[in-house]
């Protein structure tokens, strides 16, 4: 499009009309004499008019309160107008103030208050009564559970089976806090949903820079390249949304979008590029030789900051490691394989498309915003290599870091800690971190179930957190498996705000609260800027406000819902009453030794020590730090934040560091010194061939690594540079004509997140139907009509599912979108907005078998909207059927499947998933035997400077204690 | 000044904020929206493209749900927003059948029409709709339109803009920017089965066979919402018995002037019919409002809107029910012995025959307010629901004669005035749907009629029914026996319902998002 007319850029003046005397918040905008927002400086007495009233004028007073979303993982900026006469929150908005969503949403932030208000939600503490998963509980004290539980895992520290308490978390939604939490208790326990999501890319992203995420400055990039929907899903929906719109409507930024389906952004894309699923890498890999070899390529940027002398001495040890040109003419005689119609051929798409991209990334001038994160990433075998070539292209065009390219998310990412962190524990969990694996980007959770049941370890006490293996996980059959059994997990404990179907395998649920009810800071690279963001229950904070007495969330939360700070305080109490294990002192209040830490004195000291420009800011509008926090939401702590590879480091920094052969300043470390979560203990930074000493990068190197030396210590020096895996689901490996097809099980929807959002009625009722997507040239290929059901086979069984016949989708490949085919088992243990009801059991044969008794059906609740359901279908719970299949270097799960489909038999029925699961062991152990288990040659586990969500100390890398 | 909304649909990246923001600014129960997006899915791969449209009410200029509501419930404001007040609102769902754009809906809470209103509750405080606000990409622009200076004014000027259905001529204001047609254009695009994501309505799929579509892109209808037909059988059941009871009346009053004898068949049966029928034409009416309970507002001369053919139109029928119950009681006085005022019945039957043709034909001109049901807006409905009236009154009259045994010259004269009814219906809906209509909304709905959902209804029931009526008519008309008449007195009614029904039913069908 063309871009706008300079004075029709915004929608009117900018926040400068905004009243004098509030505070200006970067999400202001006034137009003519209409705001989008009353000003800041009138948020504790806000009187709106009823809008059910209306056209009366009837005034009601709310005080506006602004929290975080707790959906996606965006964290955007939320407002709740609590009514100061019933102290309800009437409706939630946006938050001008948040300097990442900038006071815009989409659907899932005001749907929040379907959320909060669902009669559906867990009230109250549940405990297991009947055998495990038979969905029987009854309600019970927090008082009971808590004691039980820290009993459980005071029991499990003391007897040194610190590996058996596991805390596994789906979407964190907060930065820094459990991190604290397992630290305190010695434990190396955090395990996370990654390799079900992201852990693909950022193993490409990692063997770069260390930086295991990208952040695009879309709002500034003349080019933008997405291998994702980012205009309607993932990290960062909204705040990225808003940015690449502004690049196109002011810059005339072009777009690229690559995806076999025709996603919402893909259709505003000024090239969509549909390849086969699993083949992008090829196709970035010509774009990066066609760079290359029309000396398209910022050269002096790659000169100074890219490894190339190592790539020399490994790749050419024949020639000069330090003659640039050569290395010039190397590299690009290194890629000239990857032509145009190499990769026309593997990605299925016109040789003219890839040339037509190519031209358009090489007029990027720098400025080339580049994202992947889940899409072919996290679908295929070798997807990380897709991350690996797209960053590749970032480099050639000399976009790192610059104005409207891509710097790493650490540059723009900012996480303050609480009081007294403790060090890392002097353990390795080898349940999360296995030898196979030791450069996986995160932990083998999609595995543990299979390592259960293979006798590697047990659980005594296993959290889930907003966490739902059963269903979001592959192989859900498996987890039941697992779960069911008391011998290998002693007690699960569900920590949700909503029903999901991992639950109905607890022992415990404790209901935590949803954004509005709830502590927690985030921070994400959401543009060239730093922010912190502060998530709060809101009523407590009005109640507060107003002059009432709160004892803890649970006092203004509905029911006896609680949030999870504060029980962490409790239960990490419990475990250590009288201190001696050496955790109580940590939940201690700051300089009140002997007494509890609240909230208040948590985040009261981070914001007080460790975000710098707050204490300044707050002072300014005459508030304590942690006053401007509750009233603002969210700070901004820098911006215009580029190239920080070329940062001079402080002298503080440079104190005791000393450059090694390679130049790499390093401080001493012992080998009780606690790893860095990204990055090598001690680095600080790097000696240029220039002397300037500059913070560079993450890696071994401090450079962008080329040529990755960890990855060919740990056993793969073919893929030591970028290049191409060819995808388990190649166009190759699948025959068409026999009647498999790709399986794209993973695309989203604008308006779903996860299991997340089920219970939130304005998002069911736009979105609540599960047809497979398939090309009308496959659908006539087998006379297939949309409507008609289908049975989808995969490697360990089937699923029913209805398709519909569309153009949006590339022949071959079959999508169906994430966020359906929930259930229940009984009625009570589910959300009936979403879910329907099923048998689960095992057949004669031994396979399992899930199958819908019942679909979604109005009901009679508090909310006369349950009754006005007029959706049926529950979706399909294709997960289930899926195998693991963790990539053998990123560990992250490949989603997309080889199946073949057919006309559903007849004694089908609509949603029917059939599982063998001796099958899904077999499987497991064919792609394990992919690996190249660890350690290295120094007997490390683990490349050290690669991210883990939590460190322990150095010792903890070695197998064998080197000291 | 006059607000407006310039959509920018280059922008828009169908998230479905504004959709969501708007439900929890107003608390809308499920299944309704006062803005939404809807979908459309066009060309063939690789070239496919998905097109987007943010849908809610145009505030137009020349608002005919305004226009169109009794009660004044639906105002324009100063500012140009079209307003609506649901405390006066009766339900009668006239305004949802007056917008060619599917704005309106019934709310489920209040049982009261309700709307995109431009979030005036909030522009009374100086803040933004909810929609604008929330806009990830602030595609939704909003601001003065009749000021040349404000934003909006300067957007709207540079770029090429549409609107939907201008030909409506309602000067819609909202504006978009980058929409293409197949989204603005609601029979551009028939859903296929499904949508991507959600189930689409009953209506669509019912319908989806007979919208145009567009030949040239293929373009598929991926995403709506559902718009039900606002009114159904009690309102193709009153438009029955309101013939009848105008037929009664008219016809009866044409033999008090046109016949030397009176019998109680004039002097009581018809008017007696003729409240019968208007009394259970009130009651469906009165029943098919949402909220009956405020039916009074119709009575109140300060609360109905002078220009609303709802609200004329009750004034019509109780002229007729006024001119009936009279006609009546001096049948009735004068049968009882009460008293003899038979001698006003020559005056009143010359006041019977204008009331008795507004009585029929007013609701041509209600239909005409339905701007929305373009089928509706038919020259000659005035006209056919007369020969209706006809048709129908003449064949109950028929029935009541020959029971009550009048001569045989009331019986011919009413045979021949059902025979001549049946022939002017079937001339006029030879005329309706013989030729093409101007608009490709009135052509579906007319499609649908003679050769879709309707056909059995049409030809069997409206046409072949009415005919072989005539045909039965024809022998009494021409002095045989009366049985014959009789049956066709009852055939002629089983034809105009199917009739209405047909007709009701179809005019709602086009899609108009």
């Amino acid at each position: 499009m063309k871009p706008r007319d300079p004075d029709t850029l915004s929608h009117g003046p900018a926040a400068t009309q905004v009243p004098a005397d509030s505070p200006v918040a970067p999400g202001m905008r006034v137009r003519e004499t209409v705001s989008n927002y009353p000003p800041v400086s009138e948020w504790d007495d806000v009187v709106m008019y009823d809008a059910k009233a209306h056209p009366r004028k009837v005034g009601r007073h709310y005080m506006l309160v602004p929290t975080t979303c707790f959906n996606c993982e965006s964290g955007c900026g939320l407002l709740a107008y609590v009514d100061k006469e019933t102290m309800e929150v009437h409706k939630i908005e946006g938050n001008p103030a948040h300097p990442g969503s900038r006071g815009r949403n989409c659907a899932k932030g005001p749907a929040t208050i379907n959320q909060t208000s669902d009669p559906e939600r867990i009230l109250y503490p549940l405990k297991r009564v009947g055998p495990r998963g038979s969905a029987q509980f009854e309600q019970v004290s927090w008082d009971d559970a808590l004691d039980e539980i820290g009993a459980r895992i005071r029991k499990a520290i003391m007897e040194g089976r610190r590996k058996e308490v596991m805390y596994h978390v789906g979407r964190h939604g907060e930065d820094g806090f459990i991190e604290r939490v397992m630290l305190a208790w010695g434990i190396d326990g955090i395990n996370t949903h990654t390799n079900i999501c992201s852990a693909g890319a950022r193993l490409g992203y990692s063997v770069w820079g260390g930086y295991d995420r990208p952040s695009p400055d879309h709002a500034n990039a003349k080019v933008i390249f997405l291998l994702s929907s980012h205009l309607e899903a993932g990290h960062y929906f909204n705040p990225h949304a808003q940015r690449i719109m502004d690049a196109k409507v002011r810059g005339g930024a072009k777009l690229i979008v690559v995806d076999p389906r025709l996603s919402n952004t893909a259709s505003h894309a000024d090239e969509w590029v549909s390849p086969w699923p699993g083949s992008e890498a090829a196709m970035l890999l010509a774009i990066a030789a066609y760079l290359m070899r029309t000396d398209q390529v910022d050269w002096e940027y790659v000169q100074r900051w890219v490894n190339w002398r190592v790539y020399m001495q490994n790749m050419h040890p024949d020639q000069d490691a330090n003659d640039f040109d050569a290395f010039k003419r190397a590299m690009t005689a290194d890629y000239a394989q990857y032509t145009f119609e190499f990769a026309a051929e593997e990605c299925r798409v016109p040789a003219e498309q890839i040339e037509r991209v190519a031209q358009i990334v090489a007029e990027s001038e720098g400025k080339l915003a580049a994202h992947t994160w889940r899409a072919a990433s996290a679908g295929n075998h070798g997807g990380w290599m897709v991350a690996r070539a797209l960053f590749f292209l970032t480099v050639l065009t000399g976009s790192v870091g610059k104005k409207g390219g891509t710097s790493p998310n650490g540059w723009n990412k900012f996480i303050p800690h609480g009081p007294d962190m403790p060090e890392g524990p002097d353990m390795w969990n080898d349940l999360l971190w296995p030898k196979e694996y030791p450069i996986s980007t995160n932990e083998l959770s999609i595995l543990l179930p299979h390592f259960l049941l293979d006798g590697r370890g047990k659980l005594d006490t296993y959290f889930t957190r907003v966490y739902n293996p059963i269903w979001t996980n592959p192989d859900g059959f498996s987890w039941i498996e697992a779960l069911s059994r008391e011998d290998l997990v002693g007690c699960h404990v569900a920590l949700t705000p909503t029903w999901n179907e991992t639950a109905i395998w607890a022992d415990y649920i404790l209901p935590m609260g949803h954004s509005t009810e709830r502590h927690d800071t985030q921070s994400y690279e959401q543009y060239a800027g730093k922010w912190l963001g502060f998530r709060q229950p809101v009523r407590r904070v009005a109640m507060e406000k107003m002059g009432e007495k709160v004892g803890d969330t649970r006092d203004s939360n509905p029911g006896e819902v609680w949030e999870e700070n504060e029980f962490w305080f409790e239960l990490s109490w419990r475990i250590d009453p009288d201190g001696s294990l050496g955790i109580r002192k940590y939940f201690e209040a700051p300089g009140r030794p002997g007494e509890r830490m609240t909230v208040d004195d948590y985040y009261g000291f981070m914001f007080d020590k460790n975000v710098p420009g707050l204490p300044e800011k707050a002072a300014k509008e005459g508030l304590t730090p942690l006053e401007y926090m509750r009233k603002f939401g969210a700070v901004e702590v820098a911006n215009d934040l580029y190239r920080q590879d070329e940062r001079a480091l402080t002298d503080l920094e440079l104190d005791g560091a000393v450059p090694d052969e390679n130049g790499v300043l390093r401080k001493p470390v012992t080998m009780e010194t606690t790893v860095p979560l990204v990055g090598e203990a001690g680095a600080v930074g790097v000696v240029m061939e220039d002397g300037s000493k500059v913070a560079g990068w993450l890696t071994p190197s401090r450079k962008l690594e080329l040529y990755s030396p960890s990855i060919a210590e740990f056993g793969w020096p073919e893929l030591a540079t970028p290049g191409y895996i060819e995808s388990h689901v190649s166009a190759k490996s699948i025959d068409l004509d026999a009647g498999e097809m790709l399986l794209l099980p993973t695309f989203r929807l604008p308006t779903l997140i996860h299991t997340r959002s089920g219970n939130a009625k304005y998002l069911n009722e736009i979105s609540n139907k599960h047809p497979m997507w398939i090309n009308s040239i496959d659908a006539k290929r087998w006379d297939l009509q949309t409507g008609d059901m289908v049975r989808v086979t995969t490697e360990i069984g089937y699923f029913v599912v209805r398709v519909w016949v569309t153009e949006g989708i590339r022949p071959g490949v079959a999508a169906l979108s994430h966020h359906m085919g929930r259930w229940r088992t009984t009625d009570g243990a589910g959300s009936r907005w979403v879910t329907g009801k099923v048998d689960v059991g095992q057949l004669p044969d031994g396979r399992w078998r899930l199958r819908y008794k019942e679909g979604i059906v109005p009901f009679a609740s508090g909310d006369p909207d349950s009754l006005r359901i007029n959706w049926q279908d529950p979706g399909v719970h294709q997960n289930l059927a899926f195998p693991v299949h963790p990539d053998p270097w990123s560990g992250m799960h490949c989603w997309h499947q080889k199946v073949r489909i057919e006309r559903a038999h007849e004694e089908d029925k609509y949603g029917d998933v059939v599982v063998d699961t001796k099958r899904s062991r077999e499987v497991y152990r064919d792609w394990l035997a992919k690996t190249r288990p660890g350690p290295n040659a120094q007997g490390q586990r683990r490349p050290e400077f690669m991210m883990r969500p939590m460190t322990p100390q150095r010792r903890a890398y070695y197998v064998n204690d080197p000291a | 000044m006059r607000y407006g909304f310039a959509i920018d649909q280059r922008t828009c990246i169908g998230c479905h904020a504004c959709t969501v923001a708007c439900k929890t600014e107003h608390a809308i129960p499920v299944g309704q929206f006062r803005t939404w997006v809807k979908y459309v899915e066009k060309g063939v791969y690789p070239t496919t493209t998905r097109e987007m449209g943010v849908m809610r009410c145009n505030h137009c200029t020349d608002a005919p749900c305004v226009k169109s509501c009794p009660t004044q419930a639906l105002f324009i404001r100063p500012d140009g927003i079209v307003d609506f007040d649901n405390e006066v609102c009766i339900g009668c769902k006239m305004c949802m059948q007056a917008c060619p754009y599917d704005a309106i809906y019934i709310d489920e809470e209040s049982h009261t029409a309700a709307k995109c209103n431009f979030c005036a509750h909030r522009i009374d405080q100086g803040l933004e709709p909810a929609c604008v606000q929330v806009c990830p990409t602030e595609s939704i622009w909003m601001g003065d339109i009749d000021d040349p200076t404000s934003g909006i004014s300067r957007f709207l000027s540079l770029e090429p803009i549409n609107v939907r259905t201008p030909e409506q001529g309602t000067r819609p204001n909202v504006y978009y920017v980058g929409a293409d047609q197949t989204v603005l254009d609601p029979l551009a695009a028939p859903v296929d089965g499904t949508y991507l994501w959600a189930n689409a309505d009953p209506l669509r799929l019912e319908t989806a066979s007979a919208i145009p579509g567009d030949p040239l892109t293929q373009a598929r209808l991926t995403l709506n919402t559902a718009h039900p037909r606002p009114w159904g059988w009690k309102v193709w059941t009153y438009l029955w018995t309101k013939s009848i009871a105008a037929g009664a009346l008219l016809l009866g009053a044409l033999l008090l002037l046109l016949q030397p004898e009176r019998p109680e068949l004039l002097t009581i049966v018809a008017p007696f019919v003729a409240e019968g029928f208007l009394l259970i034409t009130a009651v469906l009416l009165i029943w098919d409002l949402k909220r009956p309970d405020r039916f009074w507002l119709l009575l109140n001369p300060f609360q109905i809107n002078k220009r609303s053919w709802l609200a004329i139109g009750g004034l019509f029928l109780g002229l007729g029910a006024g001119v009936g119950g009279v006609w009546f009681l001096i049948g009735v006085a004068d049968r009882l012995g009460i008293a003899d005022l038979t001698a006003l019945l020559t005056p009143l039957a010359w006041v019977a025959i204008p009331a008795a043709i507004m009585t029929a034909g007013y609701t041509a001109f209600l239909f005409g307010q339905a701007e929305g049901r373009d089928l509706w807006q038919s020259p000659v409905l005035f006209w056919h629901l007369q020969a209706q009236a006809v048709m129908v009154g003449a064949g109950v009259l028929l029935i009541l004669g020959v029971l009550l045994g009048v001569s045989d010259s009331i019986i011919t004269w009413l045979s021949w005035a059902l025979i001549a009814g049946v022939i002017a219906h079937l001339l006029i809906t030879w005329v309706e749907f013989g030729g093409s209509h101007s608009t490709r909304n009135a052509q579906m709905a007319a499609h649908l009629i003679t050769h879709g959902t309707y056909k059995v209804l049409f030809w069997g029931g409206s046409i072949a029914l009415s005919a072989i009526a005539a045909l039965l008519a024809l022998p009494t008309a021409l002095g045989g026996p009366v049985l014959p008449a009789v049956l066709a007195g009852l055939i002629v009614q089983g034809a105009l319902l199917a009739h209405e029904k047909a007709f009701v039913k179809a005019a709602q069908d086009p899609p108009l998002s």
